[in-house]
């Protein structure tokens, strides 16, 4: 908490401490909630483990962010802590794939990344928002460099093949979607308005405000309230210097926008997790397990791949294989398992039958990303589009997305499909070199230069990734009431740990969290017990 | 029903060539659709992906597999937006012949029966991927 700058954090906290201290736990909820917190919302700093672990032995299970998280607090709080990972690297989910990364699915070929030194994808997680302050918190502390990720560009195009119309079928930039869509419903209920039709909406006083909003808004004119385009949707000919004021551009039809589908990128403003200000790591998406790294006391047993989880009255005990096959085991007083669930039903378990139900009662994530590597920034040196995506309506690739780093430089790293679901689980049936060619069909449909660039690619498919099967923990309404309860309890000495025990699930954050919220829970149990 | 049977009687033929392009189209749809996890091989992978070779579920009520593709399970995603009813019927009968499968073929209708009894709720149709 010494490198926390932010002086309002800390006087709010003080004062819920004073409100505790008055009125106890109510008083204190209370205020939180009236200083916007909510009570179920977002923690934003870890949970302050006092007493000194009591020398009581704990195990952590992967090394995730959940289990990074986990590991780094308990050790820092005094308890002896062991670290089981079973892959070769640390991070999870939380991974970059670069020069040399190699990754084998599940009934896949061998593929090792082509990419140049000095490039990258970040195949998991890749954004970070604003609101994700635990995130935030550790990369801070650990020093870890962020750039700004461009969530959002005006600039960049969308190409919808499912519409109808002059605009289906060929790449449209977003500004002009975005300015006349807007500026035709404005122009439309500005009508409405003046001509007296809503008057029922309207206070005394608001009709007037009312109609500058919708001027102002849509661009409209002033006097007649009309839209007639505007310079953010772009000009045919940009101003210049001297006597060149440039040339403005014609709006689009308004039918022909609405049967192109173009506006379905639309929304007032960006849902909670997708706003500017979006982050992202400098260097790559491991740069944060690389800082827990850096700073965590024990050492991570690398390629242990749990087999079993036992535990009597006073100790668990995890069976693992070790990196050259051989057996062995190793014993706790408790046990913080981050597995991801798809992985952990496929685990021996000591746990009730109803645990072990819970377990199965959530699907993951089927997603493939694939990382393209082209020889010129031709996005940014021929398009004028930098980071950002390209949307499309072909559901294999979603977007296209243009780096966030290495502006104007030699070569780049492009995102070349997302697709999720049962789009993902046909991309994954491709082999390597099919899922690259489909990218690139796509991509060229929108860049001129998309294949004749590409001279390098890194796929993958979550859903076949050993030790994740799968992205992100999807609950159901029904399993969030039925399973999800039972999970954030703990089994004996074993508590779980990572996304898919948080309401932010899919990203890092949820990891985060999950194990403040869990380890805070071991914690009072081991101090209850001195 | 009865025009339907007199109708196959008649242009037996056709309706033996129409049964070839299921298994065809079957065949495409499961390696398209399916074969990531399930495997080309119908085995699956141990501890990972189901068998749907010799798997009782697959083999028994055409109706429960189908509810499954509308419907997802597990890790298994939801087909009901991107598979017709007749593709689905095509690929699980495909699914019930092959590998050594023996149980008889389903038609759309069926497919059809299952998603009219409550099929998942179209998917958002947001164009922005989340996370």
């Amino acid at each position: 908490m010494a490198t926390e700058s932010n002086g309002a954090a800390f006087s709010r906290r003080d004062f819920l401490q004073q409100l505790q201290g008055w009125g106890g736990t109510a008083l204190m909820m209370a205020g939180m909630d009236a200083l916007g917190f909510g009570i179920a919302s977002a923690a934003t700093a870890p949970p302050t483990l006092t007493g000194g672990g009591a020398g009581k032995k704990v195990i952590v299970l992967g090394t995730g962010v959940a289990g990074l998280t986990s590991a780094y607090e308990l050790s820092s709080a005094g308890y002896d802590v062991t670290v089981l990972e079973a892959r070769d690297r640390v991070g999870g989910r939380s991974y970059t794939a670069r020069k040399g990364t190699k990754l084998t699915e599940l009934g896949g070929e061998p593929q090792v990344c082509d990419f140049d030194e000095g490039y990258y994808i970040n195949p998991g997680p890749w954004r970070i928002p604003y609101s994700h302050r635990g995130y935030l918190h550790y990369a801070k502390k650990f020093k870890v460099g962020l750039e700004l990720f461009n969530n959002e560009n005006e600039h960049a195009y969308i190409k919808f093949d499912k519409g109808t119309g002059p605009l289906a079928g060929r790449p449209v930039r977003k500004q002009e979607i975005t300015a006349d869509t807007r500026g035709y419903a404005n122009e439309i209920l500005a009508k409405q308005v003046r001509q007296g039709a809503l008057d029922a909406e309207f206070a005394p006083g608001d009709k007037e405000l009312f109609l500058d909003y919708l001027r102002s808004e849509g661009y409209l004119t002033k006097d007649d309230f009309k839209y007639i385009g505007t310079d953010g949707r772009g000009m045919d000919e940009n101003p210049g210097a001297g006597l060149d004021p440039g040339v403005p551009s014609t709006p689009h039809k308004l039918t022909d926008i609405l049967h192109s589908q173009t506006w379905r990128t639309l929304q007032s403003v960006g849902s909670l997790d997708m706003q500017h200000t979006m982050f992202e790591p400098i260097g790559g998406m491991d740069q944060l397990p690389a800082g827990f790294v850096r700073n965590l006391k024990p050492i991570i047993r690398l390629g242990h791949v749990v087999e079993k989880i036992s535990q009597t009255p006073e100790q668990v005990t995890v069976a693992f294989t070790g990196p050259d096959g051989q057996k062995g085991t190793v014993t706790g007083d408790y046990c913080v398992c981050t597995i991801p669930l798809s992985v952990l039903r496929g685990i021996d378990l000591d746990v009730t039958p109803e645990f072990k139900e819970a377990i199965t009662g959530v699907s993951y994530a089927l997603v493939c990303k694939i990382g393209l590597q082209m020889k010129t920034r031709f996005w940014e040196d021929n398009h004028q589009i930098y980071g950002g995506h390209v949307y499309v309506d072909d559901p294999g690739v979603n977007v296209i997305s243009l780096p966030s780093t290495g502006w104007l430089g030699e070569k780049g790293v492009i995102l070349g499909f997302y697709p999720q679901g049962a789009s993902a689980a046909r991309v994954s049936a491709m082999s390597l070199a099919g899922r690259r060619d489909y990218a690139l069909s796509v991509g060229q449909k929108v860049f001129p230069e998309y294949t004749e660039s590409n001279d390098g690619s890194f796929s993958i498919a979550w859903h076949r990734v050993p030790f994740n099967m799968g992205g992100w923990a999807q609950w159901t309404e029904e399993g969030r009431a039925k399973y999800y309860p039972k999970l954030l309890e703990p089994q004996g000495r074993l508590y779980l740990a990572g996304e898919h025990l948080s309401y932010i699930t899919g990203w890092q954050e949820g990891g985060i969290e999950s194990a403040w919220s869990q380890i805070s829970k071991l914690h009072k149990r081991a101090m209850a017990t001195v | 029903m009865r025009r339907l049977v007199a109708s196959a009687a008649l242009f037996g033929a056709v309706a033996l060539s129409s049964m070839a392009h299921a298994q065809t189209t079957g065949a495409t749809l499961f390696a398209q659709n399916c074969s990531a996890c399930h495997q080309l091989t119908g085995l699956g992978i141990h501890g990972a992906f189901p068998a749907l070779a010799g798997d009782p579920f697959v083999i028994g009520d055409p109706t429960r597999p189908a509810y499954v593709l509308l419907h997802g399970r597990g890790g298994m995603p939801n087909f009901s937006e991107d598979l017709s009813d007749a593709d689905i019927a095509a690929v699980l009968s495909y699914v019930r012949s092959s590998w050594g499968n023996h149980a008889p073929p389903l038609d759309a209708s069926l497919v059809a029966a299952v998603r009219g009894g409550g099929a998942a709720p179209p998917k958002e149709r947001s164009v922005l991927p989340g996370h």
